[in-house]
Formats: C-alpha cells, sequence, structure tokens
C-alpha cells in the first residue's frame, strides 16, 4: 500500500460518522444541552407555527394566508412596517455613524462621554423609555411640547400620538433615540480598525476632511455598516415592546406593524390561524435578510 | 461512555424534578386573581388563610397585574395547564374560554349555592355561553359620569346639579372648558382601547339604540341612533373641542389622572375609580362626585366585572366549587367591604346590608344606575368586534373618515366576524 492510498483510508475513516461521534463525543455531550434547548424552545414552535397557518377548517389549505394577504388592513400594516423600518434604519445609521466619527476623535474625557451617550438609551428597559416617550409626548404637559414651544418652533401643544403622521414620527423618534446607541458602538469599534496612516497619506495627496470620510472611512468600514444595518433592519421590524406601550398600534392602525398586529390576532382575539400567518410572512421577510446578510458574510471571507 | 450515561441520567433526574415539583404544587388548589382587586393582597391573605381553616384545603394563589393578566392566562389554557380557579373579566372572557373548551359548566353547583339568586340578575349573561352557565360573578361596576365638583363650582356650576341629557353634557362642557389654560370640560376616550367601545356603548344605548341584535347574530347600531350616537360622541372632540387635543391617545384612566389635577371635569367613570383618582391626588377628595352618564333617551350604562372560573383541566374540582362559594359567601363579602370599601359586589344582600355603602351618596347613585347596565355581548367573536368599534371612532376622530362611511364599514366587519 502506498503512502498515498493510506492517507486516503484515514481520511475516508475521518469523514465516517462513526468516527467522528467516538472522536469528538465529549464535544457532542457538551452541547447536548443547547441542541435541547434550541429544539423545544425554536424548532418546535416554528414548526408549529407553519402547521398552525396551513390549516383551516380541519384541512390543509392557503386560505389564512389568502385571507391575510387581501385583508386591506394588512395592506395599511405592511406600509406603516415599510416606513417604520426604513425610517428606522435610515435614522440609526446616520445618527449612529455620525456620533460614532464625533466620539472617535480623541478628546478629554472621551470614556465618559461615550458611557453616558451610548450605554444610557441602551440600557434603559424597553417598556421604561416607551413610558418615559409617552409623557414627553403628552399634549397636556410633555415636555418636548414645552421645549418646542420656548424655542418658537411651534404655536401650539401637538398632541404627538393622536394624529396618525405625527405617532408615526413620534415613534420612529422615540425608537431611534433607543436604537442609534447600538449602531453607534459598532461603527465606533469599526473606525478603530481604521489605519491611521492611510488617513495621514490621503492627507499629504492633498485629501480633504470630506474626501478623506468619503475615499478611506468608508471603504475601510463599508462591511461593518453592511453588517450593522442588516442587523438593525430584523431588529426593528420584530421590535414590538415601544409600539405596544407608546401607542398600541393607534391611531386608526397608523402604527399597526406585522408584529403588534401579530400580537393582537393571537393574543386578543385567539385567531391563532392568522396570526401564524402573518408572522409566517414577517418570518419570510426577516429571513430573506438574514440569507443576505449571512451570504455577504460569507462573501467576504472568501 | 458511562460518564455520558450518568450525564444524561442527571440531567433527566433534574428536568423530572422539577416536572415532578410542578405536579406536587398541583395538589394544592391552585387560584389566580387578576383585576383591580389584586391590591388589596392583606384582605386576600387573610381570606385565603380563613379558608383553609374552615375547609383544610391548601391555596397557592397569586395576585397578577392586569396588563399581564389576560395574556398569562391564555398561554397557560392553551397549554392545559390552567389555574384550578381564576378570575376572569365580564367582558367577554367567560364565553371566549368556553368556547375554546376550557372551562368547565357550573350550572348544577350554582343550583346549591345561596349566592345564586343574590346576584344581579343582568349579570347572568356575562357568564352563559350556548345556555350553559360557567362562572360564579364576584365583583361589579358599571359606568358612569365621573365628575370634578370644584371645577363646576370654579365654573360658575352647580356641583349638585350635573348634566341629565346630552343638550345638558355639551352646554356645561363648553362651560367648563377653557383652551388657554388647558382646561377641558369632557373626556371623550379616543385610544385605541376597550374603555372606547364601552363609551360608545354608553351613547348608543343613551339613544336607544341596540348594539346587536337579541341573538348576537348580526350588527345592530347602523342605525339613526347609532349614528346619531357615534356623531355626538366624537363631535364633542371634532367639532365642539372640549376634549383636550390628544384625545386619540387618550383612555378613560388618563382623564381620571387628569381630574385629579383640575383639567379634564368630566369623563366616564366608575367605582373603581374613587381609590384611583384619590391616589393621583389626595386633595381631590371630597371634590368629585359620580352621576348617570346623560342621556338622549333613556339612562344607559355598560357593565363590567370580573367572575371566577374553574379550570376544565382542574383535577380537584370539588375544592375549586368549595373556594369560589367561600368568596361569594355574604359573611365574605361583608368582611371585604368593611376592610375596602369597594369594589361593587355581585351581591345584592350586601350592597343594601353594608354600612360602607349606606353612608356614601356615590354608592347610591351606582345602585341606581345599576339596574340600567347591559352586559356586552358574551360572545367569543366580542373582542374582534371591540376592535372594529375602536376603529371606526379613531377613524371618526382623527377625520380619516365620516362618521356615516364609518359605521358603515364597522357595520360590514361585525357582520362578517358574526357569521363565521
Amino acid at each position: 500500500m502506498s503512502t498515498a492510498t493510506k492517507d486516503k483510508l484515514i481520511l475516508n475513516k475521518k469523514n465516517s460518522l462513526r468516527y467522528d461521534l467516538t472522536k469528538n463525543a465529549f464535544a457532542y455531550r457538551a452541547i447536548i444541552p443547547y441542541v435541547v434547548f434550541i429544539l423545544v424552545l425554536v424548532v418546535y414552535p416554528v414548526v408549529q407555527n407553519i402547521i398552525i397557518s396551513f390549516q383551516a377548517n380541519g384541512t390543509w389549505s392557503l386560505a389564512n394566508y389568502l385571507d391575510v394577504l387581501f385583508d386591506p388592513l394588512f395592506h395599511l400594516i405592511t406600509i406603516n412596517t415599510i416606513i417604520w423600518t426604513v425610517s428606522c434604519v435610515v435614522l440609526d445609521l446616520l445618527v449612529g455613524l455620525g456620533l460614532a466619527l464625533l466620539l472617535n476623535q480623541d478628546i478629554k474625557g472621551g470614556a465618559v462621554f461615550r458611557t453616558i451617550i451610548l450605554v444610557i438609551p441602551w440600557a434603559t428597559p424597553d417598556i421604561v423609555a416607551a413610558v418615559a416617550w409617552k409623557w414627553m409626548y403628552n399634549d397636556m404637559y410633555g415636555v418636548l411640547n414645552d421645549i418646542l414651544m420656548k424655542l418658537g418652533i411651534i404655536d401650539e401643544y401637538l398632541p404627538w400620538l393622536a394624529v396618525p403622521n405625527l405617532a408615526r414620527l413620534a415613534v420612529i423618534i422615540a425608537n431611534v433615540w433607543k436604537g442609534f446607541a447600538v449602531s453607534a458602538m459598532f461603527y465606533l469599534a469599526a473606525l478603530q480598525t481604521v489605519p491611521q496612516e492611510l488617513y495621514e497619506a490621503a492627507a499629504m495627496d492633498g485629501a480633504n476632511s470630506w474626501q478623506r470620510f468619503t475615499k478611506v472611512t468608508i471603504p475601510v468600514i463599508r462591511p461593518y455598516i453592511i453588517t450593522t444595518v442588516m442587523l438593525t433592519i430584523i431588529w426593528t421590524i420584530n421590535y414590538f415592546p415601544l409600539i405596544f406601550t407608546m401607542t398600541n398600534g393607534g391611531p386608526a392602525n397608523a402604527t399597526d406593524t406585522f408584529v403588534t398586529y401579530a400580537y393582537r390576532l393571537a393574543f386578543r382575539f385567539l385567531d391563532f390561524s392568522h396570526s401564524t400567518a402573518v408572522s409566517n410572512l414577517n418570518f419570510i421577510i426577516v429571513f430573506t435578510v438574514a440569507i443576505i446578510y449571512t451570504l455577504s458574510l460569507v462573501g467576504k471571507e472568501e | 461512555m458511562r460518564k455520558g450515561f450518568v450525564y444524561v441520567l442527571m440531567v433527566f433526574l433534574l428536568v423530572f424534578a422539577a416536572s415532578s415539583m410542578v405536579v406536587a404544587a398541583g395538589e394544592k388548589l391552585t387560584v389566580w386573581v387578576g383585576g383591580h382587586v389584586v391590591e388589596e393582597e392583606d384582605t386576600w391573605k387573610e381570606i385565603i388563610s380563613d379558608f383553609t381553616k374552615q375547609t383544610g384545603i391548601e391555596v397557592e394563589y397569586q395576585l397578577i397585574g392586569f396588563e399581564v393578566y389576560y395574556d398569562k392566562l391564555v398561554a397557560a389554557y392553551s397549554a392545559g395547564q390552567g389555574p384550578d380557579v381564576c378570575f376572569a373579566d365580564l367582558g367577554g372572557w367567560v364565553p371566549t374560554f368556553a368556547a375554546q373548551g376550557w372551562l368547565e359548566p357550573l350550572d348544577d353547583r350554582l343550583a346549591t349555592s345561596d349566592a345564586t339568586e343574590q346576584i344581579w340578575p343582568n349579570l347572568w349573561p356575562t357568564v352563559t355561553y350556548e345556555g350553559k352557565r360557567y362562572g360564579l360573578p364576584w365583583y361589579t361596576d358599571c359606568r358612569l359620569l365621573l365628575y370634578n365638583t370644584k371645577m363646576f363650582t370654579d365654573a360658575g356650576l352647580d356641583p349638585q346639579k350635573p348634566p341629565v341629557t346630552w343638550d345638558d353634557l355639551l352646554a356645561t362642557a363648553q362651560k367648563l372648558t377653557d383652551e388657554s389654560k388647558k382646561i377641558y370640560g369632557y373626556g371623550v376616550t379616543g385610544a385605541k382601547s376597550e374603555t372606547a367601545t364601552l363609551a360608545y356603548m354608553i351613547y348608543l344605548y343613551g339613544a336607544g339604540g341596540e348594539f346587536l341584535t337579541e341573538d348576537y347574530s348580526k350588527a345592530a347600531f347602523n342605525t339613526p341612533e347609532g349614528l346619531e350616537a357615534l356623531k355626538f360622541y366624537t363631535d364633542l372632540f371634532v367639532q365642539y373641542k372640549v376634549s383636550p387635543p390628544g384625545t386619540l391617545s387618550y383612555t378613560e384612566d388618563d382623564y381620571r389622572t387628569m381630574m385629579a389635577q383640575n383639567k379634564v371635569a368630566m369623563a366616564i367613570g366608575g367605582p373603581w375609580s374613587f381609590p384611583l383618582i384619590e391616589m393621583a391626588n389626595p386633595e381631590i377628595k371630597g371634590n368629585y362626585a359620580v352621576a348617570i352618564h346623560p342621556y338622549k333617551a333613556t339612562p344607559a350604562s355598560v357593565l363590567g366585572g370580573w367572575a371566577s372560573v374553574i379550570s376544565k383541566t382542574s383535577t380537584q374540582k370539588d375544592a375549586a366549587w368549595k373556594f369560589v362559594d367561600f368568596i361569594t359567601s355574604y359573611d365574605v363579602w361583608m368582611k371585604w367591604v368593611e376592610e375596602n370599601g369597594g369594589p361593587m359586589p355581585t351581591r345584592q344582600d350586601v350592597c343594601k346590608d353594608a354600612p360602607t355603602f349606606q353612608a356614601d351618596p356615590k354608592w347610591q347613585v351606582i345602585f341606581e344606575t345599576f339596574p340600567y347596565a347591559k352586559v356586552r355581548p358574551p360572545i367569543p367573536q366580542y373582542p374582534q368586534i371591540s376592535d372594529q368599534i375602536q376603529t371606526m371612532i379613531q377613524n371618526v376622530l382623527s377625520g380619516q373618515d365620516t362618521a356615516e362611511n364609518a359605521i358603515q364599514k364597522a357595520e360590514e366587519e361585525v357582520n362578517k366576524l358574526l357569521a363565521k
């Protein structure tokens, strides 16, 4: 037997399941609890969800999906979800990146600023943040109205959460406040990977600060931006407590999104079949985003 | 390998230990209490220890805040793990749960209880589903006009003479409203919440309208009376502006808080509002009163409250019934009222006999109003119907739709739901 065939045999042996199981038995035992948890807490509900959504009147059917897709309320909710997700993600990106750029400068007490600006919104529990914003938006004694009035921006107190478009804006602002911190943290970390030499070289070539930003910073941190945006999209679509607490989907369904609607169908109306249909449609969207995200990561590795 | 088995065995033992602990706990009677009464923790403790002393039945009880109570119950019942006894809101929970097969019918047991004939008769439909009774109402309430007497006096109005008709209501509210000071005469419930539906019902019934047909098979509110009720109710905000600009984001609870701060003079409230308004501002004590809500054709109100129900899957239904019967007994209720002053018992004898009630004119107004109070449709589709009514109200309040269109749409949607 030549050495080559011998190696091949060993390789074959190494690839066999049995060998793998014996060789890595300890590792497999170690992950059993996690596998069990994932099966019970993730896989089982997802499968159950899919089964329920395809059942109507005791048989398999697409009725639930068709009902949902042809419901005008669902169209409004889809528009709401798009407005909510796109605005939040874009603003998170702009505010987060802008703030990261500011915090990336070498200034005295930089660490303190970072902690205060980045950690406080992010660490505030969802419900606390939602209730606080609700009070700030209040049309009778809200602090926001008071400030805007004193600045002369508005003439009278605005009922922020009571007018459909204002309410949309109000929940988006609140969510950006809550969410920009995470984005900013990611971008700050990214900015610190940009080698100083590149800036120096660019400066020597006569690039001004805007050119340095677009030609040096952006290309280097591009992968981080893509990753963060993907994650923000997923988080924002699925973000429930803020809207639920602030407006409960109102006024006139202006702030209803997929998740608040699915919640209402399941827990208020006990209409599990339509609720699962809505959440599966939501799942497909999030899943698509996640696939793109994963592919972009794989692409980067290669 | 052996080590591996030991490991797996240990995990299994752990899991079994945990689940057998649940079984052991199941031998005690599990009771879940929700609603406003959960704040009376000490009284519950006392009542339950009295029960255990008398019957030897151990009770494991949980007092659960309203915000999470419904979700928790639904989750537990759908998993087949419902508590032996729990409180269910009279706003349609009992028929909804009964339709899912989660509750035990109680007719035979009710026949043996002295509470049964003392219960206010208009409460029974709330716990009835397809001809069977599934619960014993425990406490109740009805909606009234809650108003701030100090604001009445300040505006030169007689606090002894609250508005009686819709016209009075509008005139009074206009006199009380002072937009420059952010003071408003009447709070129109406009947020997407159950209380908006209830408000519309009070106006609808007050105009002489009906909500659904008698057999609950069709909507009955798209009539001249129903439209008039919707128009008048929404115009209080849209046209007359006697309600704050943020009306679409406010519920009864918000207005009650504003009333405590002398910002809103009138709103819908009920007996549960008394401790809460005083909690919001202790100085309001003695400066608020209740009256039958203003009406057009006939006095009207909507009732609410809670009933005790027994889970279908309970393994100790006899003990569960003993508990239900015990907490609804005359003595326990008299003691409860003496200690807490409220809420309103479902037993007429206690309402009549309790000294606390006899001394307070507010309670006399409540007892006077109660016979006019109607139940919410006790049908499983009710939550969805209510959602349609809320959408209708919000669409008119926000100016997105006319009252005529909105009521038409709501009727169609409600009929669709009822046809299912």
